[in-house]
């Protein structure tokens, strides 16, 4: 896999740094932290998909619902213990998200994206409507089991699981699999024209996609204790993974990492000054300059100005 | 009965209207305008601006709605559009940031809660136990000027043939002599007037709020979608059959369930057929 | 090893448009036909036919007495045959060896997983098509057309075909290219290599045919020796015609 003693080194150095912050930080930040790891969890997810396919998917959220859902009703309603229903969770959501979004793969580009909106949009009507006494309807539920108590293990927790999501999605994503699938979203004809099955491929992305958000769905529910349907599916929900992933850069996986931490962190700054929903209008605005500015994300106007000031000193 | 035929016309001339002018963009441009909802909204708030918080006439406020829409469509087409060069993945995505963007802009002006729109023209009319307030039956008219003078405007002015040429084959029309950029630009900005008025209708007959344009987007994009992209035909009748599955939905199954069957509809042709029903088979 | 295509009858409509009409050959196993035809006669259409990337109207496609025409585009590759595009579109943000290695990849999620990639099988790819080693680390968009030509030909034979089908290889190329490529498909047909060759440039490929066979509007017009075709009333007429 061409793994280096830096990358080692670099992944050491990031682990580290994030287990010892809380020793640094305020419990305030560490909550805003906890989001950044979730957010960067989706952000991930998201990006297996559509950052490496170019399938955009607008609909994430119905992935995440589906596993947050599950859960939410195993151990509310059915009194089964986290350790099962989060498995069970997760397992639904791949197999769920399989069944619906499986016909959709076929088709391309906005349809693709239409569907994916158009589907979250059905989960939330349905969730609603269908067997409130087990969704909680509406309102949602709240008083579920939590899996810690206290900003610091919530801390901890997070940051395990995302740092193990994104190791294990940048090992996967370095082999074979992640090349045919970047190559997917470059050019579809001849990856197929290269001997290599599109669907199968397309169907792998998906589950895996499906694994992270099922997996951080379920936990991050049981992390906050509570699930709201209005809040989980989005369009602002949608639109934050996305930009989380875009403004770090899509098709790799420190990008959305970096994206959700730098957005999560925007958001919380912003906060004193704008305490509102507004904070969402300079947030979209600089996520739209941004983008336009690159599209390919902050990791590569980085490297672009890596490469600058590299030819910069070699001039001298 | 009676009832039921009336509202579903009614809803479905709305829907009609919301629709024909992301169908402009969508067969003439080729993209798929995520911030298409935003004109309804910036278009209800504009009304609502001038019309009731600054009191001009209402008339005023609906040709404002229709002006700022004007804008706004051709700023995006200079501002996000042209730039990106028909990279499609790019401008979904830049007009979904867009429209969360003018979403926020719209919280930080008006605040979060929703407004109620006095309706254009007061009072009610019964017919048969269904009360039709004026200003819906307003609306459903004035959709269905709005849509015979554009379905006029493409077929017999030397503009409207020039749209239907570039969303036929932007090359074979560049060839002939005409300019699709600025074609572009001027379905941009009919589509974003549209949009707008579109707005103020659909907000006086729902309401006015922050997320109201989510909705309203994807029922455009299906009717669109479903109609089959470019034909003008395909969008009115789907228009009514979304209009009156919602209308019949509420009234004989239950009203929480109304947007539940359209989202299944856009779904399912979507991927069964996704050329559309009556579409061609392209993109 | 020489892989036998033969097409039986082959239609394929766009509408109302025939694209493919009633057009059946053999190329037998290490023979090098010559497809010829004006702009829009079709060829290309054929070729997407036998790949599977456009189902046809009616008719049969076989390779070794096989009927591939149910298989999908990967299982005909792996049946044996692969195709270039007249368009060259590499994977635009992929070195040149990572686009020859989605050609070397095998078709197993699990295989691309625990197997890594084959550096040595790569350079070997790149090198036989005259690609210099300096150049796999490049992106596409740094390699000249000739090269960008190359670099499909070594995708398409990291697929190890026993038939190709090459879409104007020659397209864009200056004199000395045109001379690489033919050198290679010399030694390949060398090496018996079955090929269908699609060339606007009559002149390059004569020399690189056994036979030839020319269409126009979808219909088979003339096949047979090179310079029988090209004496060909309705193949000069057909050429004239689109000029
Ligand atoms: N996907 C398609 N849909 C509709 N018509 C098509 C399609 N692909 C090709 N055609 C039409 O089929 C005919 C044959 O096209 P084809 O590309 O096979 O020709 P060609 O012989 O390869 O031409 P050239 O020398 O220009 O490459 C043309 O008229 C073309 O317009
Ligand atoms: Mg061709």
């Amino acid at each position: 896999m061409g793994l280096r003693w830096h990358h080692f080194a670099l992944w050491g150095l990031f682990a580290v740094t994030l287990f010892v912050l809380p020793e640094f930080v305020s419990r305030g930040t560490l909550r805003t932290l906890i989001f950044a790891n979730f957010l960067a969890i989706f952000a991930i997810s998201w990006d297996t998909l559509s950052g490496r396919t170019g399938y955009i998917s607008f609909g994430h959220p119905f992935l995440i619902g589906i596993g947050a859902y599950t859960t939410a009703i195993l151990t509310k309603r059915f009194d089964v213990a986290m350790e099962i229903s989060i498995p069970i969770a997760v397992i639904a959501t791949m197999v769920g998200g399989l069944i619906v979004l499986l016909p959709a793969l076929r088709i391309k580009g906005s349809y693709f994206a239409l569907v994916t909106l158009a589907m979250m949009e059905l989960i939330y009507q349905l969730v609603q409507v269908i067997r409130p006494d087990l969704t909680g309807g509406t309102r949602g539920m709240s008083g579920l089991p939590t899996l810690t108590r206290g900003a610091v293990n919530g801390y901890y927790m997070s940051v395990s699981l995302m740092l193990a999501i994104a190791l294990t999605t940048w090992l996967v994503m370095r082999t074979r699999l992640g090349t045919a699938l970047s190559a997917i979203g470059m050019n579809e004809e001849a990856v197929s024209g290269s001997g290599l099955s599109v669907t199968k491929l397309k169907m792998a992305a998906f589950l895996f996609s499906a694994f992270i958000a099922g997996l951080g769905g379920a936990v991050y529910i049981h992390y906050l204790g509570s699930i709201a349907p209005r809040a989980l599916f989005d369009i602002n929900f949608v639109f934050t993974i996305i930009v989380a992933a875009l403004i770090g850069g899509a098709g790799t996986t420190v990008g959305p990492i970096a994206g959700a931490f730098f957005l999560t962190f925007l958001l919380e700054y912003l906060r004193p000054y704008l305490p509102g929903a507004e904070r969402y209008m300079v947030y979209s605005g600089l996520a739209l300059i941004l983008y336009m500015a690159q599209p390919k994300g902050m990791w590569e106007l980085f490297f672009q100005g890596i490469a600058k000031f590299d030819r910069l000193g070699r001039r001298e | 009965m009676l009832q039921v035929l009336i509202q579903g016309l009614l809803l479905s001339g709305l829907y009609a209207l919301i629709a024909v002018g992301f169908t402009l963009i969508f067969s003439v441009g080729r993209v798929l305008n995520l911030a298409y909802g935003a004109y309804l909204l910036i278009g209800g708030y504009t009304y609502f601006y001038f019309s009731q918080q600054l009191g001009l006439p209402k008339f005023a406020g609906v040709a404002l709605a229709g002006i700022i829409g004007c804008a706004l469509g051709i700023l995006k087409f200079q501002l996000i559009v042209r730039p990106l060069k028909g990279n499609h993945v790019a401008i979904e995505i830049s007009t979904l940031i867009l429209a969360v963007f003018l979403q926020s802009v719209v919280i930080f002006v008006f605040g979060d809660s929703s407004k109620i729109l006095l309706p254009i023209i007061p009072g009610v009319e019964r017919v048969a136990g269904a009360a039709i307030p004026f200003s819906n039956l307003f609306a459903a008219i004035a959709s269905w000027v709005i849509l015979i003078s554009l379905w006029l405007f493409v077929r017999s002015t030397h503009m409207g043939r020039a749209m239907q040429a570039v969303s036929m084959d932007a090359k074979g029309a560049a060839i002939s002599g005409v300019d699709a950029t600025k074609i572009n630009m001027f379905t941009w900005a009919l589509s974003g007037t549209l949009g707008a008025i579109a707005g103020v209708f659909f907000a006086s007959y729902t309401q006015l709020y922050p997320g109201m344009w989510v909705a309203p987007l994807i029922i455009a994009v299906a009717v669109v979608i479903v109609g089959g992209i470019g034909s003008i035909i395909g969008t009115l009748i789907v228009a009514h059959i979304v209009g009156f599955l919602e209308i019949l939905t509420s009234a004989y199954i239950a009203p929480e369930l109304r947007g539940v069957f359209t989202m299944l509809l856009i779904i399912v042709i979507l991927v069964w057929r996704p050329s559309g029903l009556f579409g061609r088979e392209e993109l | 090893m020489s892989a036998k295509l033969e097409i039986r009858n082959l239609v394929k409509r766009f509408g109302g448009l025939v694209a493919t009409n009633d057009v059946s050959f053999t190329v037998e196993p290490g023979q090098s036909i010559g497809l010829i035809g004006p702009n829009g006669a079709g060829k290309t259409t054929i070729f997407s036919q036998i790949m599977g990337e456009h189902q046809q109207s009616s008719g049969d496609i076989l390779i070794d007495e096989n009927e591939i025409s149910r298989l999908s585009t990967p299982q005909r590759i792996l049946a044996g045959v692969s195709r270039t595009y007249q368009v060259p579109r590499p994977f635009s943000d992929m070195s040149v060896a990572e686009n020859i290695r989605v050609g070397l990849t095998p078709d197993s999620i699990w295989q691309m997983i625990t197997r890594g990639p084959n550096p040595d099988r790569e350079l070997e790819l790149a090198e036989s098509v005259g690609l210099a080693e300096e150049q796999l680390a490049r992106l596409p968009s740094e390699l000249s057309m000739g090269d960008l030509r190359k670099l499909e030909m070594a995708r398409t034979l990291a697929t190890a075909p026993r038939m190709m089908l090459l879409d104007e290889v020659f397209a864009g190329l200056t004199v000395n290219e045109i001379a690489v490529i033919s050198k290679l498909v010399q030694s390949m047909r060398d090496d018996g290599m079955t090929f269908l060759i699609v060339s606007h440039d009559l002149k390059a490929l004569e020399p690189l045919v056994d036979e030839a066979i020319a269409i126009n509007q979808g219909q088979l017009i003339a096949e047979g020796s090179y310079s029988d075709v090209m004496a060909d009333k309705a193949v000069r007429a057909s050429y004239l015609g689109a000029e």
